[in-house]
């Protein structure tokens, strides 16, 4: 059950995804099938002008209005038919043969009596929505268990306590089902409704965008009524909640297991790695701001499809290295979930796909609007991200790792979130990440020298068990040294302000790490490295972008 | 303390249940009952399973009619219910929290909230659930739940109690808590009670006859007075030799008819 939950998740994820791609390469139509992220551009459009909302809300109010009249009758009626064989006889056979008439059929019948306004589009709702509702209830009374009425006739209830005490709440489950069963009918049928005379409304929206051929908006409209029924079931569930807190009881239930699985899942997501993933996206942004250009919501939405790559990279991590048995002894094991037998390896592998699934509609998002540069650029970190631990070629296992992930976590993110605030590349943006990835690929790599043996004993290749524990030790000294020294360097050619080299006061650190590298072989001892160079990273990282902000700022003041 | 009215509480006269079978046939549960029961007296029922006990209980709660013969039973307060149930079990309502269970007796009978309220809460210390008066029984284990409705009818507290194996998903030790708490009950207030259970020794323990059940269609076959003086002790019982000698002449009863129940069963 799980199990499908994460595939009914990931499904339409991976659809969109493909249709973005089929698109983009040429294989469909664009005029047919507009990709993913024109529809956004659309539904963007149509909510910056306004559009969407009110023809959403006058579609909610017919349903609303509709659900109303037609609901509250319908479990009054409902419930007399249940504990009523009188009702029930006089109710029953005409309902039971109004019910199965598709009510869309009521329709023209309607209109000519009642007209084209709201009245017969709300009436239409509120008849279908009656028949239905009104069987239902009349069966969940009837399926009470009799038991109960025993229970209750034997302390000496009444008719009336009979009825209040055991036949309402008893039905309270079911009728609440019959309650959302009408809702989804009432929502199908507002569409419908709205196609004939209608001058607005979200059926309208849609119907009008088939005649003008306008596809994208078309889609747009869909994915709004989509997005309308999703949030009423989560309202009605909320409902149910409150009605019947006696099945609630399980809620309880659900919430320790909700608990149960963020201390399964904390670990193996690997909280502390994503400092990596957001400060070359706020460097990017900061180095645009310099530049003149920011825009909030763009380097939030950067922010959030940078943390959900990184996320999918990690759990694909975790999967495939279970796979390959590398963290079978792995002393200070990140994670480690699957072999403890705590998560199982698809689970795993599910929510890697689906992390990387929501970057990339993010990312297809952020493509729309600023061209397809970031289109193919995510690609590429996609796939990067993927094979890094996966595939035959994994590169994490060819010695490949430092050097992918130099170049992803530290260039590619910082020009990726340049470009989404400036829409241009800028070769000084280049120059200025190169610290960052200095230092990303030496917290690799501490991570690698502090697993030198048990990686060699295992055979699992990085670079540092190719090069071997001396040369291994020289490679951590070029990666920390690199970082300052690419930093002066940009700093000199008057790409960066000269106000960065406020990231000068972590030198002191940086030295104090290689001087225990030098001197240590034990993963115990090395341990603290792989710590305090991801801290560095961080401190450096913070700092140069405080460094860019400033200068920013100092600029921005002067045109004052 | 058997009331200086002569008359019997209850009086079963030659009762008679006959079900509707499946294949038309007709099933004949109980099969010519008579009992009298005094006031105050503590009755077990005993029989095999399948024999009619549920049934002969269903008819004293007025749940189920008589195909023949007739029932009797006496009011002599008409300030406390007349009869309530302890179920086989529990039939305690998933809707109402465990107070609200407990209380529903007392609210039915109109007793204002602050004192029923105050009542159920008594009756859930006295099964041991205070943690659990504000859970619904979904949230209870099948033993609990039994509790729960012990509890209701205790709160209901009325003339004649009519339990059907109250105690049958209990551990031994709660069981024995509960068969103590029983028998404080029965003696602070007149209570009359009819107990129908699976275990001899329960049976002794508790009643002061037990009477046993043929396989169906059940009759009474068979009766014993339990000598024990009051009030008992449940431990010390077992090594008196009277309690081994009843338990085996009972059991002599029960055992042919459980194996022509199991016959009958077999048979179809
Ligand atoms: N509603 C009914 N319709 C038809 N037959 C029934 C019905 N209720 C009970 N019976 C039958 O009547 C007989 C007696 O049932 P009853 O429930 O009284 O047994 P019991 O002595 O309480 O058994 P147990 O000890 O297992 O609870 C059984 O054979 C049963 O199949
Ligand atoms: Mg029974």
């Amino acid at each position: 059950m799980n199990h499908n939950r994460w595939l009914s998740l990931l499904s339409p994820l991976v659809l969109v995804g493909l249709w973005e791609l089929a698109v983009q390469l040429g294989w469909l139509n664009r005029v047919f099938f507009p990709p993913p992220s024109e529809v956004f551009q659309t539904l963007s459009q149509l909510i910056g002008s306004g559009q969407i909302f009110r023809d959403a809300g006058i579609s909610l109010l017919r349903v609303g209005l509709g659900f109303l009249l037609g609901g509250i009758p319908a479990v009054i009626l409902g419930l007399l038919m249940g504990v009523n064989p009188v009702v029930r006889a006089l109710v029953q056979p005409l309902a039971a043969a109004i019910y199965p008439i598709p009510k869309i059929a009521l329709l023209p019948l309607i209109i000519v009596t009642l007209g084209l306004g709201e009245v017969s589009k709300v009436t239409t709702i509120a008849v279908s929505v009656f028949f239905l509702v009104v069987l239902n209830v009349a069966s969940s009374v009837l399926q009470v268990d009799p038991r109960y009425f025993e229970v209750a006739r034997s302390f000496g209830a009444r008719r009336r306590d009979l009825f209040w005490t055991v036949a309402l709440p008893a039905s309270l489950p079911g009728i609440m089902t019959s309650i959302k069963l009408g809702m989804g009918f009432a929502l199908t049928l507002i569409v419908g409704v709205e196609f004939v005379g209608a001058e607005n409304g979200i059926g309208w929206l849609i119907w009008q965008s088939y005649e003008l051929y306008a596809i994208d908006r078309m889609i747009a409209g869909l994915v709004v009524v989509a997005l309308i029924g999703w949030l009423i079931t989560v309202a009605l569930d909320e409902l149910e909640y409150l009605l019947v807190p006696w099945q609630a009881a399980s809620v309880r239930v659900r919430e320790r297991r909700m608990r149960e699985h963020v201390r399964l899942w904390w670990p193996t997501i690997r909280p502390w790695s994503y400092t990596a993933a957001i400060i070359p996206v706020l460097l990017g942004a900061s180095i645009a701001a310099y530049d003149g250009a920011i825009d909030w919501w763009r380097l939030f939405l950067t922010i959030v499809g940078s943390i959900s790559i990184q996320l999918g990279t990690n759990l694909v991590n975790e999967y495939y290295d279970d796979r390959k048995g590398i963290d079978k002894v792995q002393v200070f094991g990140i994670g480690g979930a699957i072999q403890r037998g705590e998560l199982a390896a698809w689970q795993v592998l599910a929510a890697g796909l689906a992390a990387f699934a929501v970057g990339s509609l993010i990312g297809l998002y952020l493509v729309s609007v600023t061209g397809p540069f970031i289109f193919w650029l995510g690609l590429f970190s996609v796939a990067t991200g993927f094979f890094y631990t996966a595939g035959p070629l994994a590169l994490a296992y060819i010695g490949l790792g430092e050097i992918a992930v130099f170049i992803f976590m530290g260039p590619v993110i910082v020009i990726g979130s340049y470009y989404v605030q400036a829409e241009k590349l800028s070769l000084p943006a280049v120059l200025a990440s190169l610290p960052v990835g200095f230092l990303v690929a030496a917290i690799l790599h501490a991570n690698n020298l502090r697993d030198l043996d048990i990686d060699r004993q295992f055979g699992k290749r990085t670079l540092a068990t190719l090069l071997g524990r001396g040369r291994a030790n020289i490679e951590y000294y070029v990666l920390v040294g690199g970082t300052y020294v690419s930093l002066i360097v940009t700093v000199l050619l008057g790409v960066a302000p000269w106000l960065t080299l406020i990231t000068l006061v972590t030198l002191p650190a940086a030295i104090r790490l290689m001087r225990i590298v030098a001197a240590e072989t034990e993963p115990h001892a090395l341990q603290p490295v792989l710590r305090q160079t991801a801290k560095l990273h961080m401190r450096f990282g913070s700092l140069l972008i405080c460094g860019w902000v400033f200068a920013w700022l100092i600029d921005a003041l002067g045109y004052l | 303390m058997p009331s200086s009215n002569m008359q019997p509480k209850i009086r079963i006269d030659n009762l008679h249940v006959v079900y509707p079978g499946r294949r038309g046939e007709q099933v004949e549960a109980v099969g010519g009952v008579t009992l009298d029961i005094t006031d105050g007296e503590l009755v077990c029922i005993v029989g095999p399973s399948g024999c009619g006990k549920t049934t002969l209980l269903r008819v004293l709660a007025d749940l189920e009619q008589p195909t023949s013969g007739a029932i009797q039973m006496l009011q002599s307060n008409p300030e406390r219910p007349l009869k309530g149930t302890v179920f086989q079990g529990a039939g305690i309502f998933p809707w109402m929290t465990v107070e609200q269970n407990v209380a529903y007796g007392l609210k039915l009978r109109g007793v204002p909230p602050v004192e029923r309220t105050a009542t159920a809460r008594h009756w859930i210390g006295e099964i041991g659930l205070e943690r659990f008066a504000q859970a619904y029984p979904a949230q209870l284990s099948g033993g609990m739940q039994q509790r729960v409705g012990l509890a209701r009818a205790f709160a209901f507290d009325p003339e004649v109690l009519l339990m059907d194996e109250p105690f049958g998903a209990l551990d031994a030790q709660t069981r024995l808590l509960l068969q103590q708490t029983l028998l404080q009950q029965w003696e602070r207030r007149t209570k009359t009670v009819v107990f129908v259970t699976h275990s001899i020794e329960e049976a002794l323990t508790l009643g002061d006859r037990v009477c046993v059940m043929s396989a169906r269609p059940g009759r009474l076959l068979h009766e014993v007075s339990v000598p024990f003086a009051r009030p008992r002790d449940a431990i010390a019982l077992r090594t008196d030799p009277r309690f081994s000698t009843l338990f085996a002449e009972i059991w002599d009863v029960l055992r042919d008819e459980v194996d022509r129940a199991r016959a009958d069963e077999v048979a179809g």
